[in-house]
């Protein structure tokens, strides 16, 4: 018998949005120096502009720093005593830029269960939708987030 | 946007392998991560009595720092702007210091909607064979033609 999940369905089709955050040459040389991201696209203003974008770039996954700024509600779910970050995904849909103004909307795309080995987990799963200042989506990306008993 | 180490979408055979990448996540560049992320310091990644509140043998690697690293196995072999599609599992708490092995297997070739797609399982394990990430990635390369 499937488990009937108990919490705030109401949050479903709500949007919760932060920013602008502006991602400067700094930010993007600091995430590179912090997971020695060498390439010259990411760290070269010069070599960066040889390739044909605006500036430097940020490696796909930096819009990542940027979830947790979206204050996002308890969806209250009646499950489980610990939960842990039990996933990610990041969909890169066009390069951020040194210089771009990054806006965020959140919503929850997602709550489920699934059974294995070790039991059964819940999994709640929340989208944000990053925009440029150009009323670009630069990515989407999702955060799972995984309950136990 | 190519160079003269990019990889062609012809050059791709299904079985092929991406790496290994080796990366090691350092005391210092979680730290630096952390700060950068806004996550206040101490915490489960920086601190060993934090991590141990949490009930974890040690600091740890936040995800979205692993997943970064992962994502060079293939920003490295596509190019800057190749990697589409990042898709993740935590299977296991990453260490810091340690050496971290990142490797892909292309397991389809298509072409869809004009662009050309490669699909890759993609895995972050330990020298001991532990496996900390499994995933899948999406990447988009350029034809020769």
């Amino acid at each position: 018998m499937a488990l009937e999940l108990e919490y705030d369905r109401s949050l479903y089709g709500k949007e919760h949005e932060a920013g602008p955050f502006e991602v400067t040459e700094d930010m993007i040389i600091s995430f590179n120096q912090s997971i020695s991201q060498m390439g010259a696209c990411y760290n070269d203003r010069d070599a960066a502009v040889e390739a044909g974008y605006r500036g430097i770039i940020a490696p796909p996954t930096l819009c990542t720093l940027f979830v947790r700024r979206v204050e996002l509600p308890d969806i209250n779910l009646k499950f489980g005593k610990t939960r842990f970050h039990g996933g990610q995904r990041v969909q890169s849909k066009t390069p951020i830029v040194a210089g771009d103004s990054i806006s965020a909307s959140s919503h929850l795309k997602e709550v489920y269960a699934k059974t294995g080995r070790s039991g059964t987990m819940v999994f709640i799963v929340w989208e944000t939708t990053f925009t440029n200042q150009l009323g670009e989506v630069v990515a989407d990306v999702q955060e799972s987030y995984a309950a136990r008993e | 946007m190519t160079n003269e180490n990019q990889t062609y979408f012809e050059d791709v055979e299904l079985g092929d392998e991406i790496g290994p990448l080796e990366k090691v996540a350092t005391d210092e560049g979680v730290v630096d991560f952390c700060t950068l992320w806004g996550n206040p310091i101490p915490n489960r990644f920086t601190s060993d009595e934090e991590a141990a509140k949490a009930k974890l043998p040690g600091p740890i690697v936040p995800g979205v720092m692993s997943m970064s690293l992962m994502a060079q196995l293939i920003t490295d072999w596509a190019g800057p702007d190749g990697l589409k599609d990042l898709d993740v599992v935590f299977r296991q708490p990453v260490p810091h210091n340690k050496p971290l092995i990142i490797t892909g297997t292309i397991n389809d070739t298509r072409q869809e909607d004009g662009e050309n797609v490669v699909q890759c399982d993609v895995l972050m394990t330990g020298t001991e064979g532990e496996r900390y990430i499994i995933g899948t990635a999406l990447v988009s390369l350029p034809s020769r033609s």
